[in-house]
């Protein structure tokens, strides 16, 4: 039954929502309406998250490990109504950081190709 | 605006999100319904008070492209697990148990990153027959064996044995006291066994084990205990210890020698005071508590206990059914180190 702990680079690729959730947690824990703002906040409003896209992913992240849940309290900017609060794991950070490599190699190699910034040849493709 | 048609708006928009959250499936609105309704309600205060009711379109746009999307991977995803389910033979539902409840459960025992042998026992068992399942209830057993060359391995499958058959062959109407006597019979036994052994083996060769019985029939749990595997109740976010440890340290915690946080690196961590096996006659605390829909019941053996504290064993009870929950709860006291055999039984009262 022993199961042998999940090297980060397992859970490779991660899905955009996942990604977003763990980038807006990585200042500290936060509740479920918290992490929607600061994802719609630091994409410029280009990436939305709906509750069922967001409280989803958070199920899988806390059954695979990447996030756990703090403690249940109010947000004293909101109301008074309790709310549960969501932390990066330690394994988490590190699926993070993979996940965030993984993603620079392949803009580096988007850039050397120039699809970026270069010609308009590639433009469309 | 007039502000008295914007919160009657409001209250619609909440119901009807609220309404729009029973398609999903059923494990994950017991987890997620209020938080999501909670969450709704922020983004519409946000909404409303930004772009006012082309805000409020432009939300329900986004809700209902969110709902569509995220109801087919919950329930692709609830499709799959209970496939899982279905081959997975720790665990069977019991419709049949109580009139008006059911049980989910599960068991797992792991040898841990340490040791060479694993000496913990669990039994998680149903009666096939309803006339018996109605009258005797459900048994869950955990053990924790101790005693050289293996010895403690058979002691804890004993204790859990025996204690299966001495409760359901027991006549008495009581059932606390059936399940003590049974956890009486099964002592006797292994002492007898102990007695036996020739050489009579030094004291510290032989084999004894703790044992935390509990038995589930009707709206009752009855708890029995010798050493230092517990038993939980999970209720509305609160954990309750219902056995009492028969160890060192818990005793000197009791007798308010010792404080609680003070346990961690204790030398005498691992010391128990009462177990089975060693001496003719034990003396078997009982507990008799009342559960309710909703209750979750934890019985394990200190492989677990040693590592996670009361609050982190809620959630994760909580948090997953009781399939998942014994996953987590083996793997978190691993990671942890694994100094000893882990050993977890969940019980959904549904």
């Amino acid at each position: 039954m022993k199961k042998e702990q999940r090297s980060p680079e397992a859970f490779l690729p991660l899905t955009p929502a996942v990604l977003h959730i763990m980038l807006a947690l990585v200042d500290g824990e936060r509740h479920g309406y918290s992490i929607m703002q600061e994802v719609t906040l630091r994409t410029g409003g280009k990436v939305r998250m709906g509750p069922g896209t967001l409280y989803g992913s958070i199920k899988r992240m806390i059954a695979d490990g990447l996030i756990e849940e703090s403690a249940e309290r109010p947000d004293p900017a909101l109301d008074d109504e309790r709310r549960r609060y969501y932390r990066l794991t330690n394994l988490g950070q590190r699926v993070m950081r993979a996940e965030v490599q993984r993603l620079e190699q392949i803009v580096h190699l988007a850039r050397s190709k120039q699809i970026v910034t270069g010609s308009e040849m590639m433009g469309g493709a | 605006m007039d502000t008295l048609p914007t919160k009657r708006d409001h209250n619609f928009s909440s119901s009807l999100y609220r309404l729009l959250l029973f398609c999903y499936p059923a494990e994950f609105r017991r987890i997620y319904a209020r938080e999501m309704a909670t969450t709704f309600r922020d983004c519409y205060r946000e909404a409303m008070q930004q772009h006012g009711k082309t805000g409020i379109a432009r939300l329900w746009a986004l809700m209902l492209y969110d709902l569509v999307t995220s109801l087919f991977v919950e329930h692709f995803r609830a499709f799959i697990a209970r496939w899982k389910h279905l081959f997975a033979i720790e665990e069977r539902q019991a419709n049949t148990l109580m009139n008006t409840m059911s049980i989910i459960f599960a068991q797992r025992t792991d040898i841990g990153l340490q040791r060479s042998l694993n000496e913990d026992s669990a039994l998680s068992f149903l009666p096939e027959d309803p006339q018996i399942l109605s009258k005797k209830g459900a048994l869950f057993v955990v053990a924790d064996g101790l005693g050289g060359h293996s010895q403690g391995e058979v002691a804890s499958q004993l204790a859990v044995s025996i204690v299966q058959s001495a409760y359901y062959q027991n006549e008495r109407d009581e059932l606390g006291l059936a399940l003590r006597q049974a956890v009486e019979q099964a002592n006797a036994h292994i002492y007898q066994e102990n007695q036996s052994q020739s050489p009579q083996p030094s004291p510290d060769k032989r084999m004894g084990t703790t044992c935390v019985a509990a038995v589930l029939q009707d709206d009752t749990l009855y708890v029995a205990n010798v050493g230092d595997s517990r038993a939980y109740i999970v209720r509305a976010g609160q954990v309750k210890q219902v056995s009492l440890d028969h160890s060192v340290i818990a005793e000197q915690i009791r007798a308010g020698l010792l404080k609680p946080e003070q346990v961690a690196d204790h030398p005498q961590r691992k010391m128990i005071t009462r177990c089975l096996g060693e001496e003719g006659n034990v003396e078997v605390d009982i507990f008799t508590e009342k559960v309710q829909v909703g209750d979750l019941l934890l019985l394990c053996t200190d492989g677990l206990t040693q590592y996670l504290d009361d609050e982190e064993l809620r959630k994760i009870v909580q948090t997953y059914d009781p399939q998942e929950s014994v996953q987590h709860l083996i793997e978190r006291a691993n990671e942890r180190g694994g100094e000893d055999n882990i050993t977890a039984v969940v019980v959904r009262v549904a």
